[in-house]
C-alpha cells in the first residue's frame, strides 16, 4: 500500500513536470495574435470593417456632440459636467467628450495603418486585386478622414503612418503643422480616390466619390476655391446623389438616400443611441443636448428653415432635435457628408472666386429643397454670409457649425470667443503625461 | 466536586495531533455505561468547548461540545484522560458514575490555542507569524450577508468597509493596507483547502456596485477564520498571498458523539437612521430666480414668476414632494439555521442547513439565501482516513440600478429628482425629470434579479505513510452558475423607446484545484523538526452566455423568447497553474523557533519571458517566558517574540491574455465580422512582488488577565501591475506592464483582558487598533482612479483626491476662490492638486463581553479616523442653479453668499463663471471619521433545570441590534460608503443607501 501510494506520486510528479510546460499554455479562442491579424482574405476584409467600426466609435456620438454644443445651433440641458464645459467653451484638458473622440480617431487610424501595411502582402486566391485595391482605398480613405477630423479640431497633430505592433513605434513623433497634417489628408485622398471602386448605390462604405466629396471639404478647408469647386462638382454631377425632398427624408428610414454621400449604417445588433442624448426625460432621453431658443426660432421661420423645422419637435420650453430619432431601435446613421453639403461648399468656393451667379444658384437649390425662397444675396459678402447662416441651418445637428466657424475666423463674432487657443480642443491630459512629444495646445 | 489528579500536559501540538488521528480503537467487551457530564473553567467555571474526553484504557473518546458538555460510552472502571489546549490535563476515575462533571485549569500560557495555518495546522506557541483567529461565534450577531463583513473592526490590520447599505453587496477588505492599483486588493480566501473565487460574476450593471460571492456562504457553517497577515504565514500561497489570505474552516463533526441537534432563527428589522437634507420647492425656486438674477438676466423673465405670465408659478406656490421616504423602507430579517453533527468511532459528520432573507432599507433590493453543508470524515483503517466537504447554496437577489448613472438609477431617482416637481404629468401620466425615471415607475416595476448556484467542494485522502509520514491529496472545485435577468418595461426609460428590454446573462465560473502534499513530524530529545512538500495544479474557467432582446408585445411578456428582436453573445477563457510549496519547522526545547517556507508558481497568465516565481520567507521567534529568568517575574506570564521576512505575489488583476499582442473579434460594422487591434503585449508581463517584514510581540500579563499582541510590519510592493497610458498616436490607451511601486508600514496593536471572572460574573475586553502609512513609491506617470476625484500620484498615498482648491468665498464679491496651484494666473486641470485621501489613518474596534448567571450581554464598536470622503451628492445638490430643475438641491445649497459681507464657504449662486462649473473641488472633500456602535447584544440562557424538562440541552433567547449609535462629521446619512465596486475608488459618495439600523430577536436551541 505505502510503496503503492509512493509510486503514484512519484510517477504523477514525473508526469506533471513533463507536461508542465504545455499544461501552461492557454489558447485564446477570441482573439488573434496580431502577427497573424490579416494574412488572408477574410482577415482583410475584417480589419477593414474594424476600422470602419472604430470610425463609428467617434462619429456616433462624441464628434457630431464637439461640432455643435459648442457653437450655438445646441446648448447644454443636461446634468454632465462634460457637456457643459464645451457649451461654455471652457474645455478642461481632461475633458471626457474630447478625450474619447481623440483615442478614439487614434483608434481608427491605427486599424487603417495595419490594414495599409498588411493588406498588400496578403496572398490569396480568394482575394482578388480589385478587391485589394478596393480594401487599401477604403483604409487610405479612413486614415484620410481620421487626420481631416483631428486637423479641425485640434490643428495639427502628430501623423502617425505605421502600425502599433511594439512601443518603439510610439517614440519621437512631434506634432506637425495643420498645413503638413492636412498635406497628409489630401495623400492620402488621392491615392483613396484612385484604389476605391464606384458604383450606383453604396453611401456607407467609401467610394471614389466619397473621396471626391472629403477632398472638396478638404480644399474649401484650404480656401483652395478652384480646388473645391472642382471636386464638389465631380460628386454633384454624380447621378448617384441628388437632394431629397422632403428634407426629413434623408433622416427617416429608410435611411441611405440619394442624399447621402457617406453616413455610418447601424443596426440592431450595432447600435447608435444617440438621439438619447437629445431626447427629453419624458421621451426615454437625456435631453443634454438641446436647440437653444435663437435656433428654434431661426427654424421656425418659413423663410429661413422652412420645412427643415422637421429637425425638431416638441413645443415651448421642451423643444428638442429629432435629427438622431430612431429611439426604438437606436440604428440612427452617423451622417458624415450630404451632398447638400457638396452644393455649399461649391458656393462658397464660387462666391470665393467672383461668380456669385453660380454660388448663388448653389445656394438657392439648398434653400429650394426646404422650401425656402430664393435668397437675396447680391454681393459677394452678402452671399458669402447668407452661405455661412445656410450652412448653420442646413447642418444644425451635424459635425458643421463649430468646426465652419473656426475655418472662417467667425468664432469671436458669434460665440465672443475672443481667445483663439481655445479655437482648437486641448489634447488629453494624459496624453501630454504619456508621450513626451505631445505638445499640449497654447492656452490649455 | 470530585478530587482530580493533575498529571504533566502533554506537549500541545503532539497532543493535537493524537487525538485527530488515534481515537480508533475498538471499544472493549466490557460493562460499558454512558457517562454525561460538563466541563468547566476553573475559576470562571465558563464552559470549555473542545475538551477531548478519552478513556483511558478503552481507548475511546470524544470532545465537549460548545456548551462544555460530553456524552460518551466507556467501560465502569476505566479512567477518563481530560486534556485541552491551554489547560492543565485531568484523570478522572468513573467509578461507575453516570454524571460525572470537572473543572480544569487554564495553564499560564495562552499560546496553547491551535490556529490555522496554510496546509496545516500550529499552536500558538510555535507560531512565528502575525496570524489572528476568530471564532465564528465571535461575529455571529451582525445581520449580514457574508461573513467577511461580519470580521469589521474585529482583527488589528484589517480594514473593511461595507461600500453600501444593500444586503450581498461587495465591500471593501484590506489586510495592511492597499499594495496594488490594477491588481486587487482581496485576500486570498480557501475554504476547506478549497481556493475560492471571490470576484463578483455578475454582468447586468446595477450601477458601480457588485454583487459579493462570499454571500453563497452560509457564516453559520463556519467554525473559524484565520487571517494571515505576514509573509511567513503567507508565502505557503506564493504568487496570490500578497494581500493575505483567509483561511475558512467549517464545522466538522466529532467522533464518538451522539447526533446532536442545534437549532436558530431570528427575526428582526432594519431602517434608516438619516437620510439627505433637501431643501423645499419655495427653497428650490428662490434658488433658481437667484441664479436668473445673479446672472445679470431680467427679472421679468425669471423661471419662477406667475404661470400667467409665461413663468413655472411663484416660488411660494412650488409644492414640496418626499421621494426618499417613499424609496427607502423598514426592511424585514430573518433567519433560520439547524444542523446536526455527531460521529461513532470510524465516522464523523456534519449535516447544517440554513435558510436567510434580507431586505435591503432601499426598495426593491432583497437577498436570500438557503443553503446546505454536508462534512464526512472515515476512517478506513488505522493508516488511511478519507473525507469530503461540501456547501452548496442558492442565493436570490433582487437588484435595482443602485448606483451612478440616471437611466434606472432607483435611489438617484429619489435623491436627485427635484422636489418641487411632480409625480404625476396634468394627465395622470407618470411624470419624468431631468432623465430619471418616474420613482413610482421604478418601484412598481423595477426586476433585476439573479440567482447563484454555488457549489464548493472537496474530497481528500490521508495516509499515514510511515511513523510521523504522512501524505494526503485533496480534489476541490468552486463550481458558480450565475444566471441574471433584467426586465424593464415600456414606462421606464431603459425600456419605453424600445418598448420593453430585457437581458438575460448566465455566467459559469469553474475553479478546479489538486494539491499533493507530503508531512513529516520529528521530536528527536529537545529538536522538533516538522517538513511539508507538496504539489498543486489548478485551473480556472469562465464561460458567460448573453442576449438581449427588444420590442415587447406588452409588458406582460418579459421573457426574451417574445421580443421581436434579439442580440446574443457568449465568450469563454481560462488559465491555469501550476505550483510547488514547502515548509521546515523547527523549534528547540518549545523556546526558539525557526520556520522556512517557499512556493514556486507558473501561470499561464505570465509572459512567455517570465513563467515561474518563487516566494520564499523565513521566521524567527523566541518565547522568552520559557525561559527561568523570565519565568520568575510573576506579572509576565507570556513573552514571545517573533520577527519574519519574505515575499510574496499578486496575480489577481492579469487578464487572462494580458500579456499577449492581440486582435478581437465583435467590431463590426454593417453586419459584416471586423477585427481590431485590441491590446500591445508584454512577454515579460508578471506576478506583483511584495517584500514584507514583520516583528511581533505577544505578551500575557497576570496569568494571562490581559494579552496583548503588537506588530510592526512593512510591505514593499514593486513590480506594480500598470496599465501604462501609452501615447494616444499608438491606437491604444494603456499597455500592461510592471512598473511602479507602492509602500505600507504600519503598526497593529491588540489588546484582550479578562476585568472580572468569577463563577457568578465575567466581563472581557478586547480592544484593536492598526495605523497603516501607505505611499506610492514609484508611478511614472499619474493614474486617474474611474472617478477622477481621485487621482494616483508618486509620492502620495492611494485613494488621494485630486481636486480644485478652493481656498475661500470672497465676501465682497461672493465668488469662489480657487487656489492658483501652478501660479501661471489662471485657473486650469493643472492647478488640482491633492487635497487628503479615503484611507483612515486609525480603525479597529472595540468590543467588551459581559456574563452574569444565565445573561450574556455583549456591545462591540467599531471605528476609523482620519480617511475623508468625497461627497459628489454635494456636487449635484449645490449646484448654484447651473443645473437648475435637472437636480434636486441640498439645504446647505442655503447657505450661499447673498450680500457683501457674508461669510461663507458656498459661493454666490450663478451658472456663469467657474462658481460651480469646475469639478471637482475641494469643497467637497469632507471628514469621514466615524465610530459606530457596530452590535449590541443580550442574551438569556434558560436555568439548565428548566431545559433539561423539556427535554432539550440549552436554550438561549436574546435580542439583538446593529448600527444603534454613529459618531460623524460627515453630511451624508453614513460616512461607510463608496459609489463603486471599483478597488481603486475609495471614499466616493454618489448616492449610495446607508448602512441600516436593525434589531433583531432570536432563540439558539441545542438538543
Amino acid at each position: 500500500m505505502q510503496s503503492g501510494i509512493s509510486s503514484i506520486i512519484l510517477i504523477g510528479g514525473l508526469f506533471l513536470l513533463s507536461s508542465c510546460k504545455k499544461f501552461l499554455e492557454e489558447t485564446p479562442n477570441n482573439a488573434l495574435p496580431t502577427n497573424k491579424s490579416i494574412t488572408d482574405a477574410a482577415t482583410a476584409r475584417a480589419a477593414i470593417i474594424g476600422a470602419y467600426n472604430s470610425v463609428q466609435d467617434y462619429y456616433a456620438a462624441s464628434y457630431p456632440t464637439l461640432g455643435t454644443i459648442t457653437a450655438d445651433n445646441v446648448i447644454f440641458y443636461g446634468t454632465l459636467s462634460q457637456y457643459l464645459q464645451l457649451d461654455q467653451n471652457a474645455i478642461p484638458a481632461d475633458n471626457v467628450t474630447t478625450v474619447a473622440a481623440y483615442q478614439n480617431i487614434y483608434k481608427a487610424i491605427n486599424s487603417a495603418n495595419s490594414a495599409i501595411a498588411y493588406v498588400p502582402e496578403v496572398t490569396d486566391p480568394l482575394l482578388s486585386a480589385a478587391e485589394k485595391n478596393k480594401l487599401l482605398g477604403e483604409a487610405y480613405f479612413i486614415r484620410a478622414l481620421g487626420y481631416f477630423d483631428l486637423g479641425r479640431g485640434w490643428g495639427g497633430v502628430q501623423l502617425q503612418l505605421q502600425p502599433t505592433t511594439n512601443l518603439s513605434a510610439a517614440r519621437g513623433i512631434k506634432r506637425s503643422t495643420l498645413q503638413q497634417t492636412y498635406d497628409q489628408v489630401l495623400n492620402d485622398l488621392i491615392k483613396a480616390e484612385d484604389l476605391l471602386p464606384e458604383d450606383a448605390s453604396t453611401r456607407n462604405r467609401a467610394q471614389k466619390s466619397t473621396a471626391r466629396a472629403l477632398r472638396a471639404r478638404l480644399h474649401l478647408y484650404r480656401k483652395e476655391w478652384a480646388e473645391a469647386d472642382k471636386y464638389a462638382s465631380q460628386v454633384i454631377t454624380n447621378p448617384k446623389y441628388a437632394l431629397v425632398t422632403p428634407f426629413k427624408a434623408f433622416f427617416t428610414t429608410p435611411f441611405g438616400t440619394t442624399e447621402s454621400v457617406f453616413e455610418l449604417t447601424f443596426s440592431a445588433n450595432d447600435k447608435n443611441s444617440f438621439w438619447n442624448l437629445w431626447y427629453p426625460s419624458s421621451a426615454g432621453g437625456q435631453y443634454t443636448l438641446k436647440p437653444s431658443a435663437s435656433f428654434v426660432s431661426k427654424i421656425n421661420d418659413a423663410a429661413i428653415g422652412g420645412s427643415r423645422n422637421s429637425l425638431i419637435a416638441g413645443t415651448g420650453d421642451n423643444v428638442y432635435g429629432v435629427l438622431y430619432n430612431t429611439s426604438a431601435t437606436s440604428t440612427d446613421p452617423s451622417y458624415i457628408i450630404r451632398i447638400a453639403e457638396l452644393y455649399l461648399v461649391r458656393a462658397e468656393a464660387r462666391a470665393q472666386l467672383e461668380d456669385l451667379n453660380g454660388a448663388l444658384s448653389d445656394l438657392n437649390r439648398i434653400r429650394n429643397r426646404a422650401g425656402v425662397a430664393d435668397s437675396k444675396a447680391a454681393t459677394k459678402g452678402d452671399l458669402l454670409q447668407a452661405i455661412e447662416n445656410e450652412n448653420s441651418i442646413e447642418f444644425a445637428f451635424e459635425a458643421h457649425r463649430w468646426f465652419d466657424l473656426v475655418r472662417t475666423e467667425r468664432v469671436d463674432d458669434i460665440l465672443g470667443i475672443t481667445n483663439k487657443n481655445y479655437w482648437v480642443f486641448p489634447l488629453p491630459y494624459s496624453d501630454i503625461l504619456s508621450d513626451p512629444d505631445a505638445q499640449q495646445n497654447d492656452g490649455y | 466536586m470530585y478530587r482530580n489528579r493533575h498529571v504533566t500536559a502533554l506537549p500541545k501540538p503532539f497532543l493535537f495531533i493524537t487525538t485527530f488521528l488515534f481515537v480508533t480503537i475498538a471499544v472493549y467487551a466490557q460493562t460499558t455505561i454512558p457517562v454525561k457530564g460538563t466541563i468547566r473553567e476553573t475559576g470562571t467555571q465558563k464552559p470549555v468547548a473542545g475538551v477531548s474526553v478519552k478513556a483511558k484504557t478503552a481507548n475511546i473518546g470524544t470532545s465537549t461540545d460548545e456548551n462544555g458538555q460530553f456524552s460518551l460510552l466507556v467501560p465502569s472502571n476505566d479512567i477518563l484522560l481530560i486534556t485541552a489546549i491551554g489547560h492543565t490535563a485531568v484523570e478522572q476515575p468513573v467509578n461507575g458514575q453516570q454524571l460525572i462533571d470537572v473543572t480544569i485549569a487554564t495553564t499560564s500560557n495562552a499560546l496553547g490555542e491551535v490556529v490555522v495555518v496554510g496546509y496545516g495546522a500550529q499552536s500558538k506557541k510555535s507560531l512565528v507569524s502575525a496570524v489572528a483567529t476568530v471564532k465564528a461565534d465571535e461575529i455571529k450577531n451582525k445581520p449580514v450577508a457574508s461573513f467577511d463583513q461580519q470580521l469589521q473592526g474585529r482583527v488589528a490590520g484589517v480594514q473593511i468597509s461595507a461600500n453600501t447599505g444593500i444586503p450581498g453587496d461587495g465591500i471593501f477588505f484590506r489586510i495592511r493596507g492597499t499594495t496594488s492599483i490594477n491588481a486587487g486588493n482581496d485576500p486570498l480566501y480557501v475554504i476547506d483547502g478549497v481556493f475560492i473565487n471571490n470576484q463578483s460574476l455578475q454582468k447586468i450593471t446595477t450601477q458601480g456596485q457588485a454583487n459579493n460571492p462570499l454571500a453563497d456562504i452560509n457564516p453559520a457553517d463556519i467554525e473559524s477564520i484565520s487571517v494571515l497577515k505576514d509573509a511567513s504565514a503567507t508565502a505557503i500561497y506564493g504568487a496570490r498571498a500578497a494581500n493575505g489570505v483567509i483561511l475558512i474552516t467549517t464545522k466538522r463533526g466529532q467522533y464518538n458523539t451522539l447526533p446532536k441537534v442545534n437549532a436558530n432563527a431570528y427575526y428582526g428589522s432594519s431602517w434608516a437612521p438619516e437620510l439627505w437634507d433637501l431643501v423645499t420647492g419655495p427653497e428650490h425656486a428662490t434658488i433658481i430666480n437667484e441664479a436668473w438674477i445673479n446672472d445679470g438676466k431680467p427679472a421679468s423673465t425669471r423661471p419662477f414668476r406667475l404661470k400667467s405670465e409665461g413663468g413655472r408659478g411663484l416660488p411660494e406656490e412650488q409644492p414640496t414632494y418626499d421621494r426618499l421616504h417613499d424609496i427607502f423602507r423598514t426592511g424585514n430579517l430573518q433567519n433560520y439555521d439547524l444542523s446536526v453533527s455527531g460521529g461513532n468511532d470510524k465516522t464523523r459528520y456534519y449535516i447544517g442547513g440554513g435558510y436567510n432573507k434580507q431586505q435591503a432599507i432601499l426598495r426593491t433590493n432583497d437577498f436570500q439565501r438557503a443553503s446546505f453543508k454536508f462534512n464526512l470524515d472515515q476512517q478506513i483503517n488505522s493508516k488511511v482516513r478519507i473525507g469530503s466537504s461540501n456547501l452548496l447554496s442558492r442565493s436570490y437577489r433582487t437588484n435595482a440600478r443602485v448606483g451612478d448613472g440616471p437611466q434606472g438609477g432607483i435611489l438617484q431617482a429619489a435623491l436627485h429628482t427635484p422636489t418641487y416637481l411632480p409625480k404625476f404629468n396634468d394627465d395622470g401620466t407618470y411624470a419624468k425629470w431631468a432623465g430619471f425615471d418616474n420613482l413610482d415607475v421604478l418601484i412598481k416595476y423595477t426586476d433585476m434579479h439573479s440567482t447563484s448556484i454555488r457549489y464548493i467542494g472537496n474530497m481528500y485522502g490521508e495516509a499515514d505513510l510511515l511513523r510521523n509520514l504522512k501524505f494526503r491529496t485533496s480534489w476541490s472545485i468552486d463550481y458558480n452558475d450565475y444566471n441574471e435577468y433584467e426586465y424593464w418595461n415600456s414606462l421606464t426609460n431603459r425600456g419605453s423607446a424600445s418598448k420593453g428590454l430585457a437581458t438575460s446573462s448566465i455566467s459559469k465560473n469553474a475553479i478546479w484545484i489538486t494539491e499533493q502534499t507530503l508531512s513529516y513530524k520529528a521530536k528527536p530529545g529537545q529538536h522538533s523538526l516538522g517538513v511539508l512538500v507538496g504539489n498543486s495544479v489548478q485551473g480556472a474557467v469562465e464561460t458567460v452566455t448573453s442576449a438581449q432582446g427588444t420590442n415587447f408585445p406588452n409588458d406582460s411578456y418579459k421573457q426574451i423568447a417574445s421580443a421581436a428582436t434579439t442580440t446574443s453573445s457568449s465568450s469563454s477563457a481560462g488559465n491555469r497553474q501550476v505550483s510547488v510549496f514547502g515548509r521546515l519547522e523547527y523549534n528547540y526545547g518549545g523556546k526558539y523557533f525557526a520556520e522556512f517556507n517557499v512556493r514556486g508558481d507558473a501561470s499561464s497568465k505570465f509572459g512567455t519571458n517570465k513563467q515561474w516565481g518563487y516566494f520564499p520567507s523565513v521566521g524567527l521567534a523566541w518565547l522568552a517566558s520559557e525561559e527561568s529568568f523570565i519565568r520568575d517575574v510573576n506579572a509576565i506570564s507570556t513573552l514571545k517574540l517573533r520577527a519574519n521576512i519574505g515575499i510574496t505575489g499578486n496575480q489577481n488583476g492579469i487578464g487572462n491574455f494580458a500579456s499577449r499582442n492581440l486582435w478581437n473579434g465583435g467590431a463590426n460594422y454593417l453586419d459584416n465580422p471586423g477585427t481590431v487591434p485590441q491590446q500591445l503585449g508584454n512577454t515579460g508581463l508578471s506576478w506583483e512582488t511584495t517584500r514584507q517584514t514583520n516583528l511581533g510581540i505577544d505578551l500575557g500579563l497576570l496569568k494571562d488577565h490581559i494579552s496583548i499582541e503588537f506588530n510592526l510590519y512593512k510591505k514593499y510592493t514593486s513590480d506594480l501591475l500598470l496599465s501604462l497610458p501609452l501615447p494616444v498616436t499608438t491606437g491604444f490607451s494603456s499597455i500592461s506592464s510592471n512598473a511602479g511601486e507602492i509602500s505600507n508600514k504600519g503598526f497593529e496593536l491588540g489588546i484582550s483582558t479578562t476585568n472580572i471572572s468569577n463563577r457568578q460574573f465575567t466581563w472581557t475586553t478586547s480592544f484593536n487598533i492598526a495605523h497603516n502609512i501607505n505611499k506610492i513609491e514609484k508611478l511614472d506617470i499619474p493614474v486617474d482612479a474611474s472617478y477622477s476625484a481621485e487621482r494616483m500620484i508618486q509620492g502620495y498615498s492611494m485613494h488621494s483626491f485630486y481636486v480644485y482648491n478652493q481656498l475661500y468665498v470672497d465676501p465682497q464679491t461672493g465668488d469662489a476662490v480657487y487656489e492658483d496651484y501652478v501660479k501661471d494666473g489662471k485657473i486650469t486641470a493643472d492647478d488640482r492638486q491633492i487635497a487628503g485621501n479615503a484611507q483612515p489613518k486609525y480603525f479597529g474596534g472595540l468590543n467588551n463581553n459581559l456574563r452574569y448567571k444565565g445573561f450574556d450581554f455583549s456591545v462591540f464598536f467599531n471605528f476609523q479616523f482620519g480617511n475623508k470622503i468625497f461627497n459628489n451628492n454635494r456636487f449635484f445638490h449645490e449646484s448654484g442653479g447651473t443645473r437648475d430643475d435637472r437636480r434636486a438641491i441640498n439645504k446647505n445649497q442655503l447657505n450661499r453668499w447673498q450680500k457683501p459681507g457674508d461669510i461663507t464657504e458656498v459661493p454666490r449662486i450663478t451658472t456663469l463663471g467657474t462658481n460651480y462649473t469646475l469639478s471637482p473641488v475641494s469643497r467637497f472633500i469632507e471628514d469621514g471619521s466615524f465610530i459606530r456602535l457596530s452590535t449590541l447584544t443580550l442574551g438569556y440562557t434558560l436555568p439548565k433545570k428548566l431545559t433539561t424538562k423539556i427535554h432539550t440541552n440549552s436554550i438561549r433567547i436574546y435580542a439583538s441590534g446593529a448600527n444603534w449609535w454613529l459618531w460623524k462629521k460627515y453630511q451624508g446619512p453614513d460616512p461607510e460608503i463608496n459609489v463603486t465596486s471599483d478597488p481603486n475608488v475609495q471614499g466616493y459618495d454618489l448616492g449610495t443607501p446607508p448602512q441600516p439600523r436593525t434589531i433583531q430577536f432570536g432563540i439558539n436551541i441545542s438538543l
